[in-house]
């Protein structure tokens, strides 16, 4: 089963990020140029068929994921690292810091996380309103858990020895206390993506991201709904990719976390 | 591991079929680690019912794998390469069956049985964990095995392990392994925190499981004494322990007239959770090159006393000096000459190195920290380190993961060493250490305070440890008050069966009388 996980990790996954990462230079077609009739089945020159408008389907599967993938990125990112770092202060300073960050990130968690997105999406542009609401929903999930790890490691041994060498809080906080919290962080990283996606494909089936005719998996799946019953591959392609990259992406941060556990 | 169908075909018969014996009996075990490296065996073992066998050798030589090993459950990293395990009469085939077979028949004690304790629950339902379901009577049985090991379950049942002191968690996980009377035990270690009195409490409990019908026990120690008093059997593993060495330098026994480096005033130490102080004005002096040890029950507030020292837990009041100069009573106020002053080796050798770091690093920090050190001679330094504690250079590339719980606590002191204190302030740094070590690192601090005119200031519950010190003070936890050896409370443990040395202060005291 770890075998398993490694080569989906070593192997395909690499290659599925580079297909999606360069989707539209490996894209036969022009994914926006209308090239045959619309709602086409699958057939010559055009593998999975042609949608409303006539465009060619395995083109816009190919060029549609950069998008969704680097803002996905970005947005679990950020929301890592400000949970990180919020988790972090709170853990270690304790007392008001503790209380002021824990409270912020309570109150956060009481508000949807869709609508903080929908929130987010009305008043910024698409992107911007993807790495703001996944901050927003995931960074105070990220704080809680990193706070408890370092308020149970303010005692132990190699901690107290670090302060009874006068080594500044930063430091302690930076050489000895993250590096065994990063199969953590790793594994909290995975899940923020997870949702980060989520989100970013859900504003861009609400229409609030990516406008058309710029292909994406989403915003696909809307569009090609109306003619699913003349050509499925149409809404099946961009649902198929959008859960193989969520998956893949997840398994490997698993991987990771679990093989670095072991050798850490 | 041709003979197993024979084995299976007399399994379940009462008598020892084709020299497989009742109770356990282990063949041919050996370990190996994820680079296929041996670490021990092959080895045989044999634990018929009834009886008690130690399993001994030297700290690292791999008595916790082999036990482990035994019972198919190694720690990652580690492999059983060969071998086979019968549990009377019948094969225990690895993998789940063998997990099915530890959780009915056997109670086991881990090594760092504080860390196996949940966070969140109560003693009571951590000791009742290790209650067989659906038996009658657990309250009761509870509550028995907690007064058996001397906890008062009134006081304890409530408490969650943060607030146990190190000696009373290792004794709520010790009773939750024998609390369902398992036909097998196996404890590893279980006297390492303990103070003499207690070691007596298991003592009794382990000489009662003999009479136990069809109990079987397996006990990991690095304590000859102990192993002596409890088993019927001892087995070595390992190279065999070399004779314990004389130190170089004959201990002094120094007078008061020497400098003082560490002078504690009217100090008031409360008890990390809030409540009544544990210790009340202790005032105590320490010479330069002085040995002093600390002795007192398990929970008294002696490991309290050298944190509060170290400014790990400020006092409530009263001031520590050290060399003259007085110190913040917190750590983080100090300036770096006073942090090189004091150092600080814990109690718990699997929390105090950080698993991230490779011990090389680990040991050269200090020395750039404290003294400003460049890289390349701070990790020379950190080599001399190793070779001073008794560790090989090679142990610098290795992560404390790969370390046995006698190395780790040998990198420990050397990291405080490497600060080059005035005042080492040592929290049982012998008690998971074998004889052998111990005495090893007892020697290195002699020679250490000998060299440097280092002042150690030493908590244990071994007496024989604390017959090496110039001078002993044992805690009355009545009065909260710290008192020397030999006074009218004398809280000091008996001596256990003669292998406990007196205190010189105590004899010529008693010379004196007579």
């Amino acid at each position: 089963m770890r075998a398993l996980g490694v080569a989906v990790a070593g192997v395909s996954l690499p290659l599925l990020l580079g297909v999606v990462l360069l989707g539209g230079v490996l894209a036969p077609q022009d994914p926006t140029a209308s090239v045959a009739a619309a709602w086409q089945p699958a057939g010559p020159g055009h593998p999975l068929g042609t949608d409303g408008l006539g465009r060619d389907v395995w083109s816009r599967v190919l060029a549609g994921g950069r998008d969704l993938l680097v803002t996905g990125v970005a947005a679990a990112l950020a929301a890592s690292l400000v949970g990180v770092a919020g988790g972090l202060a709170a853990g270690w300073a304790g007392r008001t810091w503790d209380r002021v960050l824990t409270g912020v990130a309570d109150l956060l968690l009481a508000v949807p996380t869709l609508l903080l997105a929908l929130l987010a999406a009305v008043t910024l542009p698409g992107r911007a309103a993807v790495v703001v609401a996944t901050v927003c929903g995931g960074a105070p999930l990220t704080l809680r858990v990193v706070r408890d790890a370092v308020r149970s490691l303010r005692h132990s041994g190699y901690v107290e020895a670090a302060l009874c060498r006068g080594e500044r809080p930063v430091a302690v906080v930076v050489r000895e206390v993250l590096p065994v919290m990063r199969g953590l962080v790793a594994a909290d990283l995975g899940l923020r993506l997870v949702v980060a996606l989520q989100i970013a494909s859900a504003l861009n089936l609400l229409g609030f991201g990516v406008s058309p005719p710029a292909p994406d998996w989403a915003l696909m799946l809307r569009e090609n709904m109306p003619g699913i019953a003349a050509n499925p591959a149409a809404v099946a392609a961009p649902a198929v990719a959008l859960g193989l990259v969520t998956v893949a992406l997840a398994l490997a941060v698993q991987t990771v976390t679990h093989h670095r556990g072991s050798d850490g | 591991m041709g003979e197993t169908p024979a084995v299976t075909e007399t399994a379940g018969r009462g008598e020892a079929g084709r020299n497989v014996s009742e109770g356990l009996d282990v063949r041919g075990i050996r370990v190996v680690d994820a680079g296929g490296r041996p670490i021990v065996g092959p080895l045989d073992l044999r634990v018929p019912p009834g009886r008690v066998v130690a399993v001994m050798g030297e700290s690292g030589g791999g008595k916790t794998s082999a036990v482990l090993a035994a019972l198919d459950a190694l720690p990652p990293g580690l492999r059983r390469a060969g071998g086979t395990t019968w549990w009377n009469g019948r094969p225990v085939p690895p993998g789940r069956a063998a997990r099915r077979w530890r959780r009915a028949e056997a109670g086991l004690l881990g090594q760092d049985p504080a860390a196996d304790l949940h966070p969140l629950r109560t003693v009571a339902g951590l000791v009742a964990d290790g209650f067989p379901r659906g038996r009658d009577g657990r309250g009761d049985a509870v509550g028995r095995v907690l007064a058996e090991l001397g906890l008062d379950p009134r006081e304890v049942a409530h408490r969650r392990p943060h607030r146990l002191s190190g000696g009373q968690a290792q004794r709520v996980a010790l009773a939750r392994a024998i609390v369902g009377d398992p036909p097998l035990l196996v404890l590893d270690e279980p006297t390492s925190g303990l103070d003499p009195a207690t070691v007596e409490l298991v003592v009794g409990v382990l000489l009662r499981r003999r009479t136990t019908p069809g109990a079987a026990t397996l006990v990991v120690t690095h304590d000859r004494g102990f192993a002596e008093r409890v088993a019927d059997e001892v087995v070595t593993v390992g190279a065999r322990p070399a004779p314990r060495r004389e130190p170089a330098t004959a201990p002094r026994r120094r007078s008061r007239g020497e400098p003082v480096a560490l002078r504690l005033r009217g100090l008031d130490v409360a008890p990390p959770g809030g409540g009544p102080s544990l210790l009340t004005s202790v005032d105590l002096e320490i010479g330069r090159g002085e040995l002093v040890a600390v002795v007192g029950p398990s929970g008294s507030g002696k490991s309290t006393l050298l944190r509060a020292v170290a400014g790990l837990h400020p006092p409530t009041a009263g001031t520590v000096e050290v060399e003259g100069r007085a110190l913040p009573a917190r750590v983080s106020d100090r300036d770096r000459s006073s942090l090189r002053a004091v150092q600080f080796v814990g109690q718990d050798p699997l929390g105090a190195l950080n698993p991230a770091h490779r011990v090389g690093a680990a040991l050269a920090r200090p020395a750039r920290v404290l003294r400003a050190l460049p890289a390349a001679p701070a990790r020379r330094q950190a080599e001399e380190l190793l070779a001073e504690v008794g560790l090989s250079p090679q142990v610098a590339r290795r992560r404390p993961r790969g370390l046995s719980g006698g190395q780790r606590q040998r990198v420990a002191i050397a990291r405080a060493l490497a600060a080059g204190p005035a005042v080492l302030l040592a929290d049982e740094v012998t008690s998971a250490l074998d004889a052998v070590n111990a005495h090893a690192v007892l020697d290195l601090l002699e020679d250490l305070r000998a060299r440097q005119a280092m002042a150690v200031l030493l908590v244990t519950h071994d007496v024989t440890v604390a017959a090496r010190a110039d001078r002993v003070f044992a805690i009355d936890p009545e009065h909260a008050r710290l008192l020397p050896v030999g006074s009218a409370a004398d809280a000091a443990a008996p001596d256990r069966d003669g292998r406990g040395r007196r205190t010189p202060e105590k004899d010529e005291k008693e010379n004196a009388d007579a």
